[in-house]
């Protein structure tokens, strides 16, 4: 019998820490829905999407039930769409990205990712055309998301691509002014982008992967923080090295990982479909209790984006992987710990007392998953600036070998220092400045591929 | 008829260095085998429940004496229930956890009949309760007990009564699966 400490120690992490399975995330193959028209293509993938993910919220939420632990988001991920629809013209792919809203609104999912390509080695008609609908695509749906995957290390990164999406970036901010831009949210940029991640805006059921499955993203950085703080009081700060909070940090991960493998697992088996992954990514919310940005302050920096902010997060995202990798028999996705500024509210708020920097931030992004992700920057900022801070992360995913994206929202009309309000769940968020703007038209005018690394010759 | 009988013998002293010994040698000086033993210490006191097989020539009136015995060389008292074993019951395997075990967790302020209360509930949903701890925790008082609902219904029929109960008595509870708790404190996965 597992001992009463232990079980009260669960149960708290669930009721009063923030433990919960952030996200399940169907994926689905839509490779065989392409058909002759766009109206025949758009009826094939809803009526597969209906199918498959018909019963998946309500799967969610029995097997939520009688754990006890919350499962907050249902989602489905799809072949990325340029797949799919090559052959139809931006209108098309309009067409196709309504019908997937209507999926997902009709089986009650929160957001469809997958509107999307991958153009690292060179785009083709149809990633163009995916490409140009964007905008209006996104414009026009509530939940479908997209991406494109510009660079990998193995084939350099399509800098004629990131020209390109600094401009969809700044399109998708001013159609969608009076909601500060927020259709901005919906679209990431990746370079080495994985095809089972379950997390949006950046989702997709990447080509490789099966006819369905399950995947799933925990979530417990209010866990992980309440035990630093524990083992901090226990043991006191003067008697702790680094090396102790990192063996916290990975006990931790293990406890937290182990519930999404385990509801994971009883999803995939209610809805008879394979389970793929876990993604241990620590996830923050902008809910208290729920923070990474947190997690930075207790390992010991008084503000966010302080020196030693990038070695802290080093040290986490490695502590989560152990942990994690070691509680679960398949791990994918992202699987690093999060700094989303908007979702996160000691982040935002790091942000908006000028702790944290855009430069600062890209630096963790390089030892930490994800990228520069749910930034709110000045709507003045020019598309070429855009393109060039996405090509700087773009560089820091393909040199090392690692999956960075770039998620950041012009808010027209306002500027540094001023906020936004995106609704929902998001508080107010600080709009972050951008230094030196307008000094990389030359470079980006050139366009055209950054090649490999040399070490991505592996044979 | 075999030749051997089991007898469930139930033990109770103050704790202290020696009781299991002086327990065990009385039994094997009638020629008695222990079969499973289970003990606990609570508050200094300590508990002993076993199963010996003995000789038929061996009666209830035998070990008490026996026991009796060992307790009067002993420093301080043991008492000993002994009871004839239903041989039907001891087909039974222990209890332990199976795809109908959940958890219950009970939280409210320290009352009389709080055990009482919540224990009334497993009984009329036909719960089986396979282990009960208390506890205090940030100043309240929780109660754990871990519960076989093989036998019950409808989970969700308990679930909704649950909701019921926790309003009219003022304690919070929680229902949850065995399984949670052993994926995140055991190293094997429980999968079925």
């Amino acid at each position: 019998m597992i001992r009463p400490e232990e079980i009260l120690n669960t149960v708290d992490m669930i009721q009063k820490e923030n433990l919960d399975v952030r996200a399940v995330t169907m994926g689905i193959s839509l490779l065989d829905c392409h058909r002759a028209t766009v109206e025949q293509t758009c009826e094939a993938i809803k009526d597969k999407i209906k199918r498959h993910a018909g019963n998946l919220v309500a799967t969610c939420e029995a097997v939520s039930a009688e754990y006890s632990v919350p499962v907050v988001n249902k989602r489905v991920s799809i072949t990325p769409i340029a797949h799919v629809g090559a052959g139809f013209d931006a209108a098309g792919f309009v067409k196709i990205a309504k019908a997937l809203d209507e999926a997902a609104a009709e089986i009650g999912i929160d957001f469809l990712g997958g509107f999307s390509a991958d153009v690292s080695s060179g785009a083709t008609l149809g990633d163009y055309e995916l490409i140009a609908s964007i905008p209006e695509a996104l414009t026009c749906t509530k939940k479908v998301c997209a991406s494109v995957n510009v660079g990998t290390t193995r084939s350099g990164i399509n800098m004629d691509a990131v020209v390109l999406l600094g401009r969809t970036v700044k399109d998708l901010a001013e159609r969608s002014s009076e909601q500060g831009g927020f259709a901005a949210a919906k679209f990431v940029i990746f370079t080495n982008q994985p095809g089972d991640n379950p997390f949006m805006a950046g989702a997709i059921h990447g080509l490789g992967q099966p006819e369905i499955v399950i995947n799933v993203g925990v979530s417990g950085p209010g866990v992980i923080a309440r035990a630093l703080e524990r083992r901090i009081a226990q043991a006191g700060s003067e008697n702790l090295g680094l090396h102790d909070l990192a063996e916290e940090i990975k006990r931790t991960a293990f406890r937290v990982t182990r519930c999404g493998e385990l509801i994971g697992r009883q999803v995939a088996r209610a809805l008879n479909v394979p389970f793929g992954v876990v993604d241990l990514s620590l996830a923050p919310t902008p809910n208290v209790g729920d923070s990474v940005g947190e997690i930075i302050q207790i390992l010991g920096v008084d503000a966010i984006g302080a020196p030693g902010s990038t070695a802290i997060v080093a040290l986490l995202n490695d502590a989560v992987k152990k942990g994690g990798a070691f509680a679960s028999q398949s791990v994918g996705g992202l699987s690093g710990a999060f700094i989303p500024v908007c979702e996160d509210q000691a982040l935002a708020n790091a942000v908006r007392d000028e702790s944290l920097v855009l430069e600062k931030l890209e630096a963790m992004t390089s030892v930490c998953s994800v990228g520069l992700d749910m930034i709110a920057i000045p709507g003045s900022v020019d598309a070429e600036t855009i393109s060039a801070i996405i090509a700087d992360e773009m560089a820091i995913g393909m040199i090392n070998n690692k999956t960075t994206a770039v998620r950041v929202i012009p808010v027209p009309g306002k500027e540094a220092g001023e906020f936004v309000s995106f609704g929902g769940l998001f508080g107010e968020s600080a709009i972050a400045p951008v230094r030196n703007a307008g000094k990389s038209a030359r470079f980006i005018q050139f366009a055209g591929k950054i090649p490999a690394p040399i070490h991505s010759l592996r044979n | 008829m075999s030749d051997t009988q089991h007898f469930v013998i139930s033990i109770i002293s103050r704790d202290r260095i020696g009781i299991i010994y002086e327990v065990t040698k009385a039994i094997s000086e009638l020629e008695g085998n222990i079969a499973e033993v289970r003990q606990s210490v609570l508050s200094g006191y300590f508990t002993m429940i076993l199963l010996a097989s003995f000789p038929s020539t061996v009666n209830q009136r035998a070990i008490e004496r026996k026991l009796a015995e060992a307790d009067s060389h002993s420093e301080s008292a043991i008492e000993a229930v002994v009871r004839k074993a239903d041989e039907s019951a001891l087909s039974k395997s222990s209890s332990s956890a199976s795809e109908h075990t959940y958890v219950l967790t009970a939280t409210g302020n320290d009352r009389i009949g709080f055990v009482a209360t919540m224990t009334s509930f497993c009984v009329r949903h036909n719960a089986n309760i396979l282990d009960l701890s208390t506890t205090v925790s940030d100043g309240a008082y929780v109660m754990i007990l871990v519960i076989d609902l093989n036998h019950t219904v409808s989970i969700n029929d308990v679930r909704r009564d649950l909701q019921q109960f926790s309003l009219e008595n003022n304690i919070k509870v929680v229902l949850q699966h065995y399984d949670i708790f052993r994926a995140l404190n055991e190293i094997n996965l429980p999968i079925r």
